[in-house]
């Protein structure tokens, strides 16, 4: 005897935009800290390696404390966000994230370091950190 | 081949009939890592109902479950696990395919 429940056409429909219902709402509720921090700290440190690699004297020391201020400010802020749902800042897909942006984020104080006052190795480097932070974000957000 | 073999819904997977456990994948389809917490805001049941449909799903290997510590509270977190992507992905196309909605 066949003991499989039916399922109807119209049943199997309301199934489906039951999860579709579900897994928008529930990846929305979470993610929106997650994606605000990584566009943030994108902006905030291109700008900053690319301001760092082509100032010197007072402007440098400026845009050095500037950099090093906003992006504490964006971890308390992201620290304090994600409090209560921080379960996604221990996943695999935010560990890749947060590894490229390093990446770049590493190329680009090297230009400083060591080839401080080309632009266009600055320009590169800088531009690759948002390039990686506006991929993750993206990607985050149309997951 | 029967007329009862050939119907699509016998390809659902049994273990995402169960409602709390279909909707608990369908929370972690798009986020991939949840916490307990937030699966349990989300698919609206108790605590212990949930916890119960979990270890279903931890059983047969569709989601991971770790454990962690921030400061002396427990975490605990959900991850969909690629097998469990996987048979969550051929459950919604036979979803789709008794609906009528093959390229849905």
């Amino acid at each position: 005897m066949d003991t499989t429940p039916t399922i109807t056409a119209t049943e199997a429909r309301l199934l489906l935009d039951r999860a579709d219902r579900l897994s928008r709402s529930a990846h929305n509720a979470t993610r929106w800290p997650y994606i605000t921090f990584i566009l943030a700290l994108g902006v905030a440190t291109s700008m900053g390696t690319f301001a760092m690699a082509l100032t010197t004297g007072d402007a440098f020391g400026l845009a050095y404390f500037a950099t090093l201020a906003v992006m504490f400010s964006l971890i308390i802020f992201f620290m304090l966000s994600i409090q209560g749902r921080s379960a996604f800042s221990h996943s695999r897909r935010w560990t890749g994230y947060i590894a490229s942006w390093f990446v770049t984020y590493a190329a680009a104080i090297s230009v400083v370091i060591w080839a401080h006052g080309e632009v266009v190795p600055a320009a590169i480097t800088s531009g690759l950190i948002l390039v990686a932070a506006f991929v993750s974000a993206a990607r985050e957000a149309r997951a | 081949m029967t007329a009862t073999e050939q119907h699509p819904r016998h390809r659902l997977d049994e273990l995402l009939q169960n409602p709390v456990r279909f909707s608990i994948v369908a929370a972690l389809d798009r986020a991939g890592t949840l916490g307990f917490k937030e699966v349990r805001d989300a698919v609206e049941v108790t605590d212990s109902a949930l916890s119960k449909q979990v270890s279903s799903l931890e059983s047969a290997g569709y989601v991971a479950v770790g454990k962690s510590f921030a400061g002396k509270m427990p975490r605990t977190s959900l991850t969909l696990t690629r097998e469990g992507r996987a048979a969550w992905k051929a459950h919604l196309a036979t979803l789709r395919e008794i609906a009528g909605e093959p390229g849905r």
